[in-house]
């Protein structure tokens, strides 16, 4: 579809010079916009290792946002989920003051992480470089959403999956220009090839203000700066800061697998110390089968639980597809053998009278090396570096926390504390409580750092937990600490009788309750990286 | 947009059973591969409904529904690219909050549905008692820019002929008529002179008080092709264009009389006058030279706030240049100075001898879609084909071209737009027409102009949409919109280009022009002003005779010879070769004053009455932004637009904000001497001065024309909106 000519500025060393007509507005003031071709990408073939990209001359921008129109109309795609935006951003000081604007969709990365981060395989890097999403593979997890360090993804709540730029693939695959580029006015922006070898050594220019470093991903659209973009330039909505979502399916999964893998392993110290004392046989107490049911059915719970966060539930095993790459499908791996073991370790002690033999010990030792690589995995994936406080040793330290800080307890509450020795039992508490200070260790660590670093979003998360989550994490805090003493009051009474059960079922809601605030906090006071918005924001 | 469908029970949560997943794409000849939602059947060949840029475009028609649009590549305007308005303009088209059938209010104080032979009764009785009881002057028409010129044309012809009415004006008045009136003062008749190719050639542009970028998009190209130009920006803010400017003079606001001035003493000095063409084609230099001896570079500099090198530059830019280009807006218009200062930009343009050829021109961008044509045609601040109310000669040839009595014609032009306000409000103008014009948002001074609207006999509003004004009538008429009539535009370089309709009007929705058919029957003088008319192309057969010989001369043009060359810029005499008629005006140097020659005005500026003090610290400006029209009506119901700006809010700079103790994102209370908006949302930017603010005036809901001062030129009587004392507080 020929709609406008363009004048095409070969790339050194191709061949396609004179393929279109002169043109009418020729590009851009003094800055002339390289490989816009008229037709599309299909004047400019790849050669081996070159792939499609977006270039972006943000001199060129004059901020008009024909760009996000054209884009929403080519793709459907509805106003809170705009696939390109285009970002403000402003430096200096009137009158030297200096605005840009910053239109940007897929980055078509070279490393794209929202590829590597995808349990179910729903994206794949085509061979033009294009990074394409394939709905009818996505689960909905919306894990690429957090995994790009531009925010690119954005789920759709009533197809209940993500969608993304594709760079009008159809349309390029049709020799046509995308949207997007077509309906700029100032032909700021375009698609042309880059050598992806080249373009991995020297990326300089895929960085602009208020841009996560490329590198994280290596994204590939080109951006050509103004010269003196002053040091101060800040995106317009960089006081947009709002708690994110607080994923309530996670929050459950996340805790209760933690507290699961708690439980198993104090169960199976119990076990494998003989710190129990049996008594008549066949009485079928269940003994240590207690602890270790209540453990399995908390994972359980939590497996249950992480379904409703996906969109699309029903296409659940999907998850499971990129154990090669994604830290989710591994997570969800780990979880689903957790489970199993831990069900066949319950019902291994149940079998037996109280405690069970050599191969239940076995059972009880994998179930806890599986669970402690399935919580292991599942802080993993929130090490991504598209959310720099997540990004942390704090984060896997708080799920193991949360572990420690538990599973004592719960398992305390599931058995008969008479047959336990009481240095065993006050052992125990001595290790919750321990669990909850090196929890608390952890989030005085959040505060220090968030509060200390300068960038946005540390600053950010600062701004959210000294301000609008202030009552809430300070809340938090409490909370945990009121399950401190309530531990210690447990431990001032006898320890099997009913008043130290009392005191530590207390504890134990208390510090659950401590914990389940701490992890929605983890959840909505993060800042992600994104690309540049406009003052009202876009979503 | 996909209807916002929730999924039900269990197969909606597990994600079964919601869409497909695969978004459908199709091809399609002319769009390409295109949204299968957004594929026509057909492709409508039309001009965009919202500014004076006038870019072609094609709406994409399928079951009488605009289910897209795309830039017209073949228009020589915009070349295919559209601007987010006009890429979304489909949208205006079955959106919400249409009027679809008359409605009259009822003893009960209710607006209740009516026919249209009840409507057009109660217009034509109601205003035909109130003139027999109260004489010619009780009755007035406020028009629009946004009206075909066909129907300015028969409008126009009612009013005056039909109805009998003095007092007949548009919102035109509160955009472009400083512009009007500078022209007509400088050349003796309005006109701009220049063509946008002249973008393309010049090799100096300044643009005063004219954000391109944000108002008027598909001009913003233009000058950025322009690779030779400098461009200089004079505004007082750090607009989108003042951004991609080499010099940009950010004046302090009215000072740029000052500035003007001290250029025109700055090229006197360094002898950068066209002497010859100020000698055959001026006059009045000598006075100027003395009036403009006096400001010298350091007392301009101080006075604008500018640095005196940046003002010597950009002075000598535009002087040495051998094609200068003055592009202005608002920022002259919407001044009580705004006459006095286009005739400065023309001066400038004249000892330059920056006229009349290619590359060079003292040019008026102009504001809204059709305002060229209600001003050539429509009959408000001067007659049909700029003929002069005064002028017994011109009322003489125009009742002999209608075949009517000269004497029915007024001998002057009548109230103006703030002048027929002030008469409702005295309670000399007793029935008042509204058409296609929102005033209470865009008015100044709303407290004062509410209190006008509630003190009428009878208030006539038609309109496409539900807005503030409908809701205040006392007979609602419901019009058809861009898209869904036929006529033309004309752009701000005198291009006339065709408007079609794509999609039929919502229910009982008629087109402008058909109203004002049905008016004339009621009237009973359909016949004597409208003879034979039954279509819009038959007005503007009689409406090229009518311009012939005049400066905006249509006589050579015809629809078919627009669609031929896409759009032909008068003047267009019978026989003019060029298809695509004439680019410019004044080549000959000759100007339609009584001398021939162009006046060069002395000016100087005066002191602001509503200048900021302790009690109204801030200098508050007024504007738009990219996303909306005027008063959003239309725009307001476009999602993805009103995602992008869906509130007001006030610009503050740094320095001020850290004073106010208010911080991005916070809200403010604003007062000025004539009313309080609450609740603006605040945007900490260093694109405004300390001491001056900035809101968009789009906003009925946050309405900064409760904060205006309602002043006006005196001679153009164009609103000054841009300053304005504020008092601001955080909440």
């Amino acid at each position: 579809m020929t709609l406008v000519s363009e004048a095409v500025t070969p790339e050194p060393g191709s061949s396609e010079a004179g393929t279109s007509q002169p043109v009418a507005f020729t590009p851009t003031r003094r800055r002339p916009v390289h490989g816009v071709t008229e037709r599309g990408p299909d004047l400019l073939p790849l050669q081996a290792g070159e792939q499609y990209r977006f270039s972006f001359a943000m001199d060129a921008c004059v901020g008009c946002h024909s760009c996000e129109v054209a884009c929403a109309e080519q793709n459907d795609t509805p106003v809170d989920q705009a696939w390109r935006r285009v970002g403000e951003l402003e430096g200096g000081e009137f009158p030297d003051t200096r605005r840009f604007s910053l239109s940007m969709a897929c980055n078509h990365c070279v490393d794209p992480t929202c590829l590597s981060g995808c349990p179910s395989n729903a994206y794949e890097k085509l061979g033009n470089g294009i990074v394409a999403h394939h709905p009818d593979d996505c689960i909905g997890c919306q894990y690429c959403i957090w995994n790009c360090p531009y925010e690119v993804p954005v789920f759709n709540p009533i197809k209940k999956i993500v969608s993304k730029c594709d760079m009008c693939r159809p349309r390029i695959e049709e020799g046509q220009s995308p949207a997007c580029v077509l309906a700029c006015p100032t032909h700021a922006i375009g698609v042309e090839k880059v050598d992806v070898a080249a373009w991995r050594a020297d990326h300089e220019s895929a960085d602009a203000p208020g841009l996560p470093p490329a590198d994280i991903t290596l994204s590939t659209t080109r951006i050509s700066l103004p010269p003196d973009v002053p040091a101060d330039t800040r995106p317009a909505n960089e006081h947009r800061v709002r708690p994110e979502d607080p994923h309530w399916p996670l929050v459950v999964l996340t805790l209760l697998t933690q507290l699961s893998l708690g439980t198993v392993a104090t169960t199976v110290v119990l076990e494998m110390t003989g710190a129990t004392t049996a008594v008549s046989q066949g009485h079928g107490d269940g003994g240590l089968a207690g602890p270790a049911v209540g453990a399995f059915l908390a994972g359980f719970v939590a497996l249950a639980a992480s379904l409703l966060h996906l969109g699309r539930p029903s296409r659940a095993l999907k998850a499971l597809r990129n154990l090669r790459t994604s830290w989710l499908s591994r997570e969800v791996a780990l979880f689903s053998a957790f489970s199993v073991l831990s069900f066949g370790y319950a019902a291994s002690l149940a079998a037996s009278s109280w405690n069970g033999g050599a191969l239940t010990s076995v059972l009880g030792v994998v179930a806890v090396l599986v669970g402690v690589a399935g919580v292991y995995a599942s802080a993993r994936l929130y090490l991504v570096p598209a959310r720099p406080v997540w990004n942390s040793r704090r984060t896997p330290a708080a799920f193991f926390a949360t572990a420690v800080s538990t599973g004592p307890l719960v398992a305390l509450l599931c058995l008969d504390r008479t047959r336990v020795r009481p240095s065993a039992v006050a052992m125990l508490i001595v290790v919750a409580a321990l669990g909850t200070i090196a929890q608390l260790g952890v989030q005085a660590r959040l505060l220090a750092v968030v509060r200390s670093r300068q960038d946005h979003q540390h600053q950010g998360t600062a701004q959210l937990l000294d301000g609008e989550l202030h009552g809430s994490f300070r809340g938090r805090i409490a909370v945990s600490v009121v399950g401190l003493c309530l531990l210690a009051s447990a431990a001032t009474v006898p320890l099997g009788g009913a008043a130290a059960g009392g005191r530590l079922a207390t504890a134990l809601v208390v510090i659950v309750l401590g914990e389940l605030a701490g992890r929605y906090l983890f959840y909505v006071s993060v800042v992600p990286y994104r690309m540049a918005d406009g003052f009202f924001g876009s979503r | 947009m996909p209807p916002r469908s929730k999924g039900n029970g269990v197969a909606a949560f597990l994600g079964l059973g919601t869409r497909a997943d695969d978004a459908e794409y199709e091809s399609d000849e002319r769009g390409g591969v295109m949204n299968a939602s957004r594929r026509p059947d057909e492709w409508v060949r039309t001009t965009c409904g919202y500014c004076a840029v006038g870019c072609g475009m094609l709406v994409g028609v399928r079951d009488n529904k605009a289910v897209s649009v795309m830039g017209d590549p073949d228009h020589p305007v915009n070349r295919g690219r559209l601007c987010p308005k006009g890429l979304s303009e489909h949208h205006t088209l079955g959106a919400d909050g249409r009027l679809t059938a008359p409605a009259i209010r009822s003893a009960d104080g209710n607006q209740e549905r009516a026919t249209w032979g009840e409507a057009v009764d109660s217009v034509v009785g109601g205003f035909r008692g109130i003139l027999r009881e109260h004489g010619p002057d009780s009755v007035a028409v406020l028009s629009t820019g946004q009206l075909v010129t066909e129907e300015f044309y028969a409008l126009g012809k009612l009013a005056r002929l039909g109805f009998g009415l003095r007092h007949y004006d548009g919102n035109t008045t509160l955009c472009m008529s400083s512009a009007v009136s500078g022209y007509k003062a400088s050349f003796g008749s309005d006109g701009p002179p220049g063509a946008y190719e002249d973008l393309e050639t010049a090799d100096c542009i300044m643009l005063v008080g004219a954000n391109i970028a944000d108002n008027h998009p598909l001009l913003a190209p233009r000058v950025m092709a322009n690779d030779e130009a400098t461009l200089i920006v004079v505004d007082p803010r750090v607009t989108k264009t003042a951004t991609v400017a080499d010099i940009h003079l950010a004046v302090r606001p009215r000072t740029d009389i000052t500035l003007l001035n001290g250029m025109l003493k700055l090229l006197i000095d360094e002898d950068l006058v066209d002497h010859d063409y100020v000698a055959a084609h001026t006059e009045g230099f000598a006075e100027l030279a003395a009036h403009v001896a006096s400001y010298d570079l350091d007392r301009v500099a101080a006075e604008c706030g500018v640095d005196g090198g940046a003002i010597r530059r950009a002075t000598l830019a535009f002087g040495r240049a051998e094609r200068a280009f003055i592009g202005w807006t608002m920022g002259v218009n919407h001044s009580v100075q705004g006459t006095q200062t286009v005739t400065l930009l023309n001066t400038l343009c004249l000892v330059t001898g920056n006229i009349g050829r290619a590359g060079a021109a003292p040019f008026s961008i102009t504001g809204q879609c059709n305002a060229m044509g209600t001003r050539e045609a429509g009959g408000t601040a001067s007659l049909p084909g700029y003929r002069a109310w005064d002028s017994p000669a011109d009322r003489a040839e125009l009742g002999e071209l209608w075949g009517i009595d000269p004497e029915r014609l007024p001998a002057g032009r009548g109230r103006a737009y703030p002048d027929i306000i002030d008469g409702v409000l005295d309670g000399t103008i007793k029935g008042l027409w509204i058409i296609a014009t929102n005033p209470p948002v865009s008015f100044p001074n709303r407290g004062r102009l509410e209190r006008a609207l509630a003190n009428l006999d009878l208030l006539v509003v038609q309109d496409g949409f539900e807005t503030p004004t409908t809701a205040l009538a006392d007979v609602v008429l419901p019009a058809a919109i861009w898209g869904e009539k036929d006529g033309t535009y004309t752009n701000a370089e005198r291009r006339v280009s065709r408007v079609r309709r794509a999609v039929d009007p919502p229910g009982e929705a008629l087109a402008d022009f058909d109203i004002f058919l049905a008016m004339a029957d009621a009237l009973g003088v359909r016949d004597e002003i409208y003879p034979g008319w039954k279509e819009p192309e038959d007005a503007f057969a009689e409406w090229s005779r009518v311009s012939a010989g005049r400066l905006c001369d249509y006589s050579g043009i015809t629809w078919e010879r627009i669609d031929a060359a896409g759009g032909v810029q008068w003047p267009c005499p019978t026989g003019t070769e060029e298809l695509g008629g004439s680019p410019r005006l004044y080549t000959d140097g000759v100007f339609p004053t009584p001398s021939g020659r162009a006046r060069l005005l002395c000016v100087t500026a005066e002191p602001f009455s509503d200048a900021p003090n302790e009690r109204f610290p801030f200098m508050l400006n007024t504007g738009r932004t990219v996303e909306h029209w005027h008063t959003r009506t239309k725009t307001g119901r476009v999602e993805i637009l009103e995602r992008l700006a869906p509130e007001g809010w006030v610009e503050i700079n740094p320095a001020d904000a850290t004073r106010l103790g208010v911080h991005p994102g916070a809200r403010v209370r604003m007062r000025s001497r004539r009313g309080l908006v609450e609740g603006v949302a605040v945007r900490v930017t260093a694109t405004v001065r300390e001491g001056e603010v900035f809101m968009p005036f789009h906003y009925d809901e946050l309405c900064v024309n409760r904060l205006t001062i309602d002043e006006f030129d005196p001679v153009s009587r164009e609103p000054n909106y841009k300053q304005s004392a504020v008092h601001i507080e955080a909440m």
